[in-house]
This record gives C-alpha cells, structure tokens and sequence, in this order.
C-alpha cells in the first residue's frame, strides 16, 4: 500500500522527449492517488497482512541485501575469485547458518566453477586483484 | 510448398551439431527449473542472458525458450510428488496429481502429465508453424499507429490478467515505461533522467533489470519462508509411468480441448501459461461427466491443465515471433534477449533472417521429443533432486546471476542496477504489485514511444489517428475496452444493489 507515495520524476524537458515521460509521471502520480484513496478506505474494513512475517526473516533478508552490496563493492579490489568465494561463504555460513564444512567446500567449489564457466568458456575478462587471480 | 521449403530450412539449423547440443542443455534446464520450487522459467531464462551472449543468435534463443517450454514439463513433477507446485503453471496440477499420489497412483499421474505435454507442445509448435508466416505478413501493413495500438492492448491486457489489483497491475506497467525512457532520447536525441552518470546514457540494462525483478527478489522473497527438506520414498521403474487404457479414455478428449484452448490463450497478449491452466482445469469440470472426481484425483484434470500450460508457452510464441510483442514475463525476458542479440522480433523477421524464425521453430519440435525422454525414465531423477536444500541452491542462484550480469557488459555499475532492482522487486512482490508488466513496460517502452511520437507527427498531433484506421482502431477499443470493463462491471453491480436496495 505505501508502494503509492512513489513521487511523480520531475520533467523538464522540452515537449518532443519530455512528451512521454510527462505523462507516465502524471499518470503514475494520478493512480498512486486513487490507490492511496482506496487503502485508507479498505483499512478501515480490514487490517491488512503484517508486512515482515519476522525478524529472523527480515535480518536474513537484510543482511542478503548487504552481502550483495558488500560483494559489488568488494568484486574489483579482491579479484573475483576471492570475492565471490566469500560472498557464497557468506551466504552459507552467516545468513543461512550451514555447517562449515558445507560452506567451506560448496562457496570454493561455486567460486571455481563459474570462475572456469565464464572465463575459460565464455572468454570473460573476471576482475583480477594485485596479485593476479 | 513454401512452407516445406521454410521448415526444412528450420530442420536443416536445429538439427546442427550445436544447435542440437545447446537446445538440449535449454530443455535439460528447463526441466530442472521447472522441478526446483523458487526458480521459475522467467528467473531461468533471464540468468541465461548473459551465459548465452557470446554464442549467436539462433542458438542463444532456441536454448532460452527450451528453458521456457522445459519448465512447463517439469513443473508436473514437483506439483504430483509433493504437492508443491514447481511453477505457478503448475499449480492446477498440485490439485489432483497430489491426489492420484497419495493413493498411489504417481506413476501413471506423472506420465500422464509428460505425454499430455509432449502432445499439447507438439500440437502448439505445429499450430505455430502454419499462423506465424500469414500473421507476419498481415503484420507487414502494420504502420506506427497499428503498433502503438498493439503495444498499448499488450500493456493493458498484460496489466488485466497478473495479479489480483489491476491498479496495482498498471501501475508496475506505468514504471516500467517509465524506467524505460531513461537515456538518450531516440527521435531528438536528447539525455533523460540520466543525472548525469554515463552508464546511463544507453538506458538502464535490461540485463541488470530482468535479473533483479526476478532473480534477486525472489532468492529475497523465499529467504523469508524457509523451504523444508523433502523425503521422498517413492520408486519409479519405466513400466509404472504409462496410464492405462482406462487413463487414455478420459483424459484424451480434454487434452485435445485444453491444447486448442491454451494454445489460444497463450497466442493472446497478456495471459500465459499460469492463466490456461486455471481456465482449461475450470472448462473441463464444467464439461466433465464426473464433476465430483474432479480434486479427488482424476487423472483428466491432470492431463487437462499440464497440455494447457504447454500449448500457451507455444501459443505465446506466436505474438512474440511474428508481432515483436510479448505476452507474458517470460516472452517479454526473451524479446529482451531478441533485441540484445540484435535482432528486431516482428514481421520482417521473417523475411530478414529466415534460418533463425524457423530454426527456433523446428527446434521446438526437437526439444519437445527430446523433454519427453527426459521426462519419462529419469523421472527418478528429477525428483531426486528435490533433495538438493534450498539453502545450498540459494548462494548458487545469487552468485550466479550476479557474474552473468556482470559479464554481459564487464562493468560492475550493471550488477548495481540488479542490486536496486532486486530490491524495489522484493518490495513490489510484498506490496503485492505484480512485476512482469514492469519488465513488458521496459521492454516495449521504446517502441511504444517512438510509434505513439510518429503517429502523432503523421497526423499532427491529432489522437484520432488511433480511432480512423480499421486495425488500430479496433486494437484501440480492444485495450480500452478491458481497461474500462471493471470500471464498467462495478458501476452495474452498484446500481444494482441500490436498485435491490431501493425494493426492500
């Protein structure tokens, strides 16, 4: 329901590419209205579904969410390989709270698998780090 | 003898080394996807993008759309075993192949459900075959008022039919446009919303984009609920599959019904496969001798839905090939893929690159025989892999997805654009806005524009270009037609109550 206080984007553009976006915005702005209208209205009725089921839940969510900013940020400076073999033992480990036995060997071999799939195979250039893997 | 000529053509590309090869990795996938519960075909077939780039065009789109199909067989699987539906096609088999299970019958349900796919995919690649080339050549006529109208009824028939509000369902549409008029501006050339930063300038990648939406959100959306680990003692030998004769005798008849009919609805812009399987499953208990067997394990109303969902993803082919216009999320993920691989889906395909219509085409015939060998004896082992935790799947998914996505450009600002997007996606899944009409609004957002703007220029600005030429004036009523229906329907029921009212 809150999805509807997306502001309308700001149009400054002359008519011919302003044209599209202008509308799209006026229409968007135009039916969050009618939808914020009929929330207000349905909440009175019924109380909607609790959003986050739990927090457990939520800090997994969350801390996926950072994993993966964390392995964007982190994918160029420690080199691919590096990189993503922490990011799996991330998720194994932390989040989803495996034995580290799993987590060790599974995120090493992810890591290696998709390092030869896509640079051996595909023939992409993965982020290197200093010292070269 | 065209068409002899076309198909042979299609034969001769499919059944290449590579193309053979690489279709039977699609299906293989496909069939996997299909059978994992929390990866769908969209989600499949958007981390393909990028591991398919460097192969061409013809081969990259014949092993997206064996994913596409594949799906469709292995969702079954998941759905009869343990009654969880592998796909949301899929959950009408949950209904009576779950069932025919637990008094067990498995075994026929399952090859029930494999050899009404294979017949329905069959029958729908077949139907593809003879009303592509003449839909493309009407199709031919088509000027930029024809396509906006079409585009437009796309949106809105996309926005009807996904999820519950329709509101909500406009809405995503409405932002994906919107997110599609970022960058340059084709026609004036003119830099939108790109605030300055220079990856943006080509647009938001659709990559980055698709993989969020689906990917990343879902992987965040199932983190919420974890999956339990299935057991599984059933044991399968090949002989146990097949439905007897008595099978045979009530399920033939819908089959043939629900393959005609999801063909339809596929062929449709906006309801797919998830959509023919409710309907096909809701006609055959109407039709039905026995409604009363139907939700207690009839086989019928397991061949029915499994033989629709299969006709509409070939059905759905159709729009895609011949008009550029998707139908559903998936379509909508691979005319995505079409357009990366420089290819313009629409009529002049046809004509332009002949070897890759029919190619993809005579492919879907060698798919769908070589599914139906996978789906019979290694049934087993498809359900074995239900075993596979979701837990161990879940950092596979993400790291998969986040290297294809980086890969399609080699720069890490698209792997940001997956990051946001996998959020904003998650959020709209728990707000309940439906996001494949996002990824249709992206995709066809350019289109959309540039022959909404040239229509304009040819009439001066006048809207009723849209309403005085027969096709698009018809498609023009069609789209407001169901945008107004429920707007329509509530005032009657309204003025009907107040009228009931009124009496009392």
């Amino acid at each position: 329901m809150e999805g509807g206080r997306r502001m309308p984007p700001s149009n400054t553009f002359g008519p011919g590419a302003g044209f599209l976006p202008f509308w799209l915005g006026a229409l968007l702005a135009f039916l969050s209205l009618i939808l914020i209208v009929q929330a207000t209205r349905r909440a009175a009725e019924a109380a909607p579904r609790p959003l986050t089921p739990s927090r457990v839940a939520l800090i997994a969510v969350l801390s996926t969410a950072a994993g993966l900013a964390g392995y964007i940020l982190l994918l160029e400076p420690l080199g691919f390989l590096l990189a993503t073999a922490l990011f799996g033992a991330f998720l194994l480990g932390v989040v989803e709270r495996e034995r580290w036995t799993v987590t060790l060997s599974v995120s090493v071999v992810n890591a290696f698998v998709l390092y030869v799939v896509f640079q051996r195979l595909l023939g992409v250039n993965l982020p290197q780090n200093v010292l070269g893997f | 003898m065209d068409l002899f000529h076309n198909i042979l053509l299609g034969f001769q590309v499919a059944l290449s080394l590579q193309n053979l090869l690489f279709c039977f990795v699609g299906v293989t996938l496909g069939t996997l996807i299909g059978v994992l519960p929390g990866i769908g075909p969209v989600t499949g077939v958007a981390i393909l993008i990028p591991i398919t780039f460097g192969l061409n065009a013809t081969t990259a789109i014949i092993t997206m759309a064996g994913v596409y199909y594949g799906a469709m067989y292995g969702g079954s699987t998941t759905s009869i075993l343990i009654n969880v539906p592998g796909e949301s096609s899929s959950v009408m088999t949950c209904v009576d192949g779950s069932q025919m299970a637990r008094k067990g019958r498995a075994g026929p349900a399952l090859g029930m459900a494999a050899l009404a796919s294979f017949i329905a995919g069959t029958f729908a690649t077949l139907a593809l075959t003879f009303i592509a080339p003449p839909l493309a050549t009407v199709a031919l006529s088509f000027g930029p008022p024809e396509y906006f109208a079409l585009t437009f009824m796309g949106l809105t028939l996309v926005t009807r039919l996904s999820g519950e509000s329709m509101l909500k369902g406009i809405m995503s549409g409405v932002f994906g446009l919107i997110v599609a008029c970022v960058g340059v501006d084709a026609i004036s050339g003119e830099e939108r919303f790109t605030f300055g930063n220079i990856y943006l300038l080509d647009g938001v990648g659709f990559i980055g984009t698709a993989v969020g939406l689906f990917a990343v959100a879902e992987v965040l959306l199932n983190l919420e609920a974890p999956m339990e680990q299935v057991f599984l003692q059933t044991k399968f030998s090949l002989r146990g599959l097949f439905p007897n004769l008595e099978d045979w005798k009530v399920s033939l008849v819908p089959i043939g019904r629900s393959s005609v009919l999801g063909f339809i609805i596929g062929v449709l812009p906006g309801a797919g496969a998830t959509i023919a399987s409710f309907m096909t499953y809701a006609l055959e208990k109407k039709l039905s001798r026995h409604p009363e067997r139907f939700g207690t394990g009839a086989i019928e109303a397991v061949a029915a839905p499994e033989s629709a969902n299969n006709a509409a993803a070939g059905g759905a082919m159709v729009p895609l090939l011949t008009l550029g216009i998707p139908g559903s999320g998936t379509t909508a993920v691979l005319l995505g893929a079409l357009l990366i691989h420089g290819l313009r889906p629409g009529p002049l395909l046809f004509q332009s690159n002949p070897d890759f219509v029919w190619g993809v085409i005579a492919s879907m015939y060698i798919g769908n025989v070589m599914l139906l060998i996978l789906n019979l004896p290694l049934v087993g082992l498809w359900a074995s892999m239900l075993r596979v935790p979701y837990r161990i799947l879940m950092p596979l998914i993400v790291t998969l997805s986040a290297v294809g996505v980086f890969a399609t450009d080699n720069n890490v600002f698209d792997m940001w654009v997956m990051f946001f997007f996998g959020i904003v996606g998650y959020l709209m899944r728990k707000l309940d806005f439906p996001a494949a009409p996002a990824v249709l609004g992206l995709v066809l957002g350019p289109l959309v524009e540039r022959s909404l703007r040239q229509s304009l220029t040819i009439s001066h600005g006048d809207l009723s270009i849209f309403f005085t030429r027969p096709i698009s004036g018809l498609l023009t009523l069609a789209a407001l037609l169901s945008l107004l229906a429920p707007l329509v329907r509530a005032a009657w029921e309204a003025h009907k109550r107040a009228a009931a009212a009124a009496r009392t």
